[in-house]
């Protein structure tokens, strides 16, 4: 049974089952021995954190590959320095529509933006990304076997744009986050607490459901020109994703999962913006825990963003903030200390995965954690010597404890294809050909 | 069409006496009327309409529709993914995507929906005088005379017998299961949340158009008497049509669904998430925002319950408020509990232009935006958008010095070169606000001085000097220029896409035209709209061979 979230009333009995829930796992323990049994082999994962605005010239490291010391905006990073890549110097590729825009666009798919409706900035309107992003990508290889085949939070991220989107299916097929870590939690973890047999039958009876709506958009997409047909073709897509997802069964596995808790909160308030990012972390760290997904993205916000990071005593706007020039201290600080408190949050998602043992080592041994931003520098949209913080061994694939320096120019897709590469997926070409040809030198 | 109250507020005068003075100077109609004929323009494209793009269902439309379907509770739309806006709009063809998630949440609602239906036996039974859990000969009917409300049209066999085999599917052991799987799949069928409409049959165009024109008017699915009026093809003809939209209109339905449009209209969506310095501004708390956002609320709804006239909107020298805005503002307290209307002083106000919620809006979190407010002007009532800045300007509002007043600081917008061309047509216009600060209270100094409200109208078809915004206000609800962009505002949110066809300019000059003969009605442009060629007879495209 999937709870209905929007009244009031309904959503206070979800977090209240959410609470109630946390303190016994009724079901989970079913699940647990044929876990044990099965000689599984440990899988790989995959996330994406992205940070809004650019990154002021203080965030570079020092000192040279192996021997490196870190900025004081990433030294929250310091205790896992040995389990980083710190890259400087690629030449974050994109085009169409406005620099944030097409920063925003291009980030993970190494493509352009097409042409659409959402006006931008010194642009004609711009619509979504060409092609599909890196983790899309990955989980077309990998995302098969879980419950879900990637997920997509978000913190604050709000309206519907491409200033809003970063991870895509496929061109012209964005996936917005999910900004309510209550929605979340229902949607991914209320089956914990379903009793197995109802939970089967629950199933067979939504296949049933999903089998008849899927025939409904065959039937009335044939009726309809191609352009109309290909909206309800994507759309039944969607819903064949949903079904097969429950023929899957994606039954949750794992000796370290447990039930994440959800306080109740109000998401969208800019004072909570802190909370709601912990309790994401904690979501997406758990759904590898339990194996829900592999591929996972966190969206701080979205281009543009306006966050007022009160918390840090810091009141202006950041895209305000973030458009003040080099020779301003005050505002460099501030900057320093917003992009300090994103460093800290990169810091937190590395501490919960490394704490989730698996096989020798931890969950963050078998992942890698991209850290991105739309833009390399604020004040001038420019995209030229972006700055990436990549965090775990990718099962072995990644070399870490390194700084990589590169001249400001490299496109960036070369980094997307070595991370298909170090994920097992063995593509030699990424997003738009111009700027793709094979992985980062270094790199993998 | 009955007489209109020409001055439901004695303020309508203000934009009716000079949009009767400029008409003789307007351009003539496309159908050569002269502004101010006794009928209503309609632009005739003949054959040259064009496709109807497919909608979805907004989620505004969404909401409404389940709660007049089923009783839900319209907030249940907040759980599906935000609308894609492009222009201001959430209905944009062009612009909607979906995804894996988006079908996770129509399932998710759904569920909960049905669960919630079928619980209720009475309402249950109400659509075919029946129970469906109970009697299975009640299945049938319940599907079809569900089906005709969620579909908006009659099922075809297929339709029944797709839904009958569900049923069968699911109904074992428990009845109520097969029933709660039938409403939980039709809620997620296209023909629910999308709008097919038929390329060629002409048997079903009666029920589209009812669709159309239930989404125009009352934002929500047809009730059962437009279907039954559509099925009896009383909708063939314009009169029929304008029966019904005439029904519509005097339902409250429609003052929400025009609200809906005019926060769009005039970006006051993004109100809630307005964020003021709360250390220049105390009177700013958490909860003004939605304070801001009722005063403008019952403004709107009043205007609408009266005419709501382009001259009430831009010019009525009068709001909205309860003791707390009372307060914020600086007016006399008010007496009575809840939102009374207040008369302001008509050199200050000027209708929506100087309410709070379009100020703050329209401004810094620790400063005014004359940039920001000029803009508004020139893209959502002069649809003059100014062009962006070139790319080498590193883009900033200047450090508020307490020692400069705003039009000193954005000086360097009039000194740079590279900045003149643009912000000429910007600043001066938002300059015009200053004597309302960044969380809409009017202020008689700014950095020390007095406060120099002069700017300028320049570009457009009433240029010239002007001081402070009802100045502004009289000026625009003079211009051929502001009815056509108004028009073309209304024209994007009711087709859902920008006006691009010589049928779509043509449609909207029309509509500016029903502007300017109606003094400013827009009342009469939503009413004018439905006897379009462009609403009435405009077929989505053929099916590809």
């Amino acid at each position: 049974m999937i709870p209905l979230r929007g009244s009031r009333v309904s959503r206070r009995a979800l977090l209240a089952s959410a609470a109630g829930a946390a303190v016994g796992l009724p079901w989970l323990e079913a699940f647990a021995p044929r876990h044990a049994a099965a000689a599984v082999a440990i899988p790989k994962r995959f996330v994406v954190m992205f940070a809004p605005n650019g990154l002021v010239p203080a965030w570079t490291p020092s000192g040279s590959e192996r021997d490196f010391e870190l900025s004081p905006i990433l030294a929250p990073l310091a205790p896992y320095q040995s389990d980083l890549v710190v890259i400087r110097g690629l030449y974050q590729e994109g085009g169409g529509g406005d620099g944030h825009q097409n920063g925003m666009g291009g980030m993970l798919t190494g493509a352009t933006l097409n042409a659409g409706p959402f006006g931008g900035q010194q642009a004609p309107p711009a619509g979504w990304a060409s092609g599909p992003s890196v983790d899309q990508r990955i989980a077309d290889v990998i995302g098969g076997e879980t419950k879900l085949r990637s997920l997509e939070l978000g913190v604050q991220v709000g309206e519907a744009d491409n200033w809003g989107r970063m991870c895509y299916r496929a061109a012209d097929q964005p996936l917005p986050p999910e900004d309510d870590p209550a929605a979340v939690y229902a949607r991914v973890f209320a089956e914990l607490h379903t009793d197995p047999a109802i939970l089967a039958a629950e199933r067979a009876r939504q296949k049933s459901i999903l089998d008849a709506v899927s025939g409904e958009y065959t039937r009335i997409a044939q009726s309809l020109g191609s352009a109309d047909k290909q909206r309800l073709d994507a759309h039944l897509d969607a819903v064949r994703d949903i079904e097969l997802r429950l023929t899957r069964g994606g039954n949750v596995t794992g000796a370290h999962c447990s039930d994440p808790v959800v306080p109740a909160l109000d998401h969208d308030d800019n004072d909570a913006f802190p909370d709601v990012g912990a309790l994401q972390i904690d979501l997406l760290s758990m759904a590898f825990a339990c194996d829900i997904t592999r591929v996972a993205s966190l969206q701080w916000s979205r281009s543009v963003s306006q966050t007022r990071f009160t918390w840090l005593g810091i009141d202006e706007a950041h895209h305000d903030l973030s458009h003040l020039g080099d020779d301003d201290a005050v505002a460099q600080d501030k900057l320093s200390r917003i992009e300090g408190w994103y460093a800290s949050q990169l810091a937190t998602l590395i501490a919960k995965l490394k704490a989730i043992p698996e096989g020798d080592g931890s969950v963050l041994d078998n992942t890698i954690i991209v850290f991105c931003n739309e833009l390399a520098k604020g004040n001038t949209h420019s995209r030229q010597d972006a700055g990436y913080v990549l965090a775990g061994r990718g099962g072995g694939a990644l070399e870490t404890g390194r700084f990589l320096r590169y001249d400001g120019n490299t496109p960036h897709n070369g980094l997307l294809i070595s991370l298909l590469n170090a994920m097992d997926v063995p593509d030699q070409k990424f997003g738009n050909p111009e700027w793709s040809s094979g992985p980062l030198s270094g790199l993998v | 069409m009955g007489p209109r109250k020409l001055a439901a507020f004695g303020w309508a005068a203000l934009g009716g006496a000079c949009l009767v003075a400029c008409a003789s100077s307007s351009a003539p109609d496309r159908q050569g009327e002269p502004a101010g004929a006794a009928s209503v323009p309609i632009c005739s494209a003949g054959d040259g309409l064009g496709a109807a793009p497919l909608r979805r269902l907004t989620r505004f439309e969404y909401g409404r529709t389940l709660a007049e379907l089923v009783g839900a509770d319209p907030s249940v739309a907040n759980a599906l993914p935000p609308d894609e806006k492009s222009l201001g709009f959430d209905g944009m063809a062009n612009a909607y995507s979906v995804s894996t998630l988006h079908a996770s949440k129509y399932l998710e609602v759904a569920e909960g929906v049905a669960s919630t239906l079928v619980a209720d036996g009475a309402r249950l039974a109400a659509f075919a005088n029946c129970d469906p859990g109970a009697d299975d000969a009640c299945v049938e009917p319940f599907v079809r005379a569900f089906g005709r409300r969620a579909y908006r049209r009659t099922l075809t066999s297929e339709e029944v017998a797709s839904m009958l085999a569900l049923y069968a599917a699911t109904a074992t052991p428990d009845a109520a299961a097969g029933v709660r799987a039938v409403i939980t799949a039709m809620l997620q069928a296209p023909q629910f949340l999308y709008r097919p409409e038929p390329a060629l049959d002409a048997q079903e165009w009666g029920t589209a158009l009812a669709s159309r024109l239930s989404f125009l008017i009352v934002g929500a699915a047809p009730d059962a008497d437009l279907l039954g009026a559509a099925e009896a093809g009383d909708l063939d003809d314009p009169a029929g049509l304008l029966t019904q939209a005439d029904r519509l209109l005097a339902s409250p339905r429609a003052g929400e669904t025009f609200a809906h449009f005019v926060n769009e209209w005039w970006e006051l969506e993004t109100l809630p998430s307005v964020q003021k310095d709360q250390s220049l501004y105390r009177t700013w708390t958490k909860a003004t925002p939605g304070e801001l956002a009722l005063e403008t609320r019952a403004f709107i709804d009043a205007a609408w319950s009266g005419t709501p006239s382009l001259g009430t909107l831009l010019g009525a020298p009068v709001t909205y408020v309860d003791r707390t805005l009372a307060a914020f503002y600086g007016l006399a307290p008010v007496a009575s509990d809840g939102f009374v209307a207040v008369a302001l002083d008509p050199t200050r106000a000027a209708g929506l232009l100087t309410q709070g919620s379009f100020l703050a809006v329209h401004a810094k979190a620790n400063q005014t935006s004359p940039v920001h407010r000029g803009k508004f002007v020139r893209e959502k009532l002069l649809c003059d958008p100014p062009s962006p800045p070139p790319p080498d300007i590193v883009v900033r509002p200047p450090t508020v010095d307490p020692r400069l007043s705003t039009r000193e600081r954005f000086a360097a917008h009039t000194a740079n070169p590279k900045c003149t061309g643009c912000h000429a047509m910007m600043d001066p216009i938002g300059f015009l606000f200053e004597n309302y600060d960044a969380v809409g209270r009017w202020r008689d100094m700014d950095g020390g001085q007095p406060v120099d409200a002069s700017g300028s109208l320049d570009g457009t078809d009433v240029d010239g000097a002007l001081d402070g915004v009802p100045s502004l206000a009289k000026r625009l609800l003079e211009s051929e220029q502001v009815r056509e962009c108004v028009a073309r505002q209304w024209f994007r949110y009711a087709f859902g896409r920008d006006a691009t066809t010589s049928a779509d300019t043509c449609t909207v000059g029309a509509l500016a035209s029903e502007l300017a003969r109606t003094r400013g009605d827009l009342r009469a442009v939503i009413r004018a709209t439905v006897e379009q060629e462009l609403f009435r007879s405009q077929r989505p495209a053929e099916v590809a061979p």
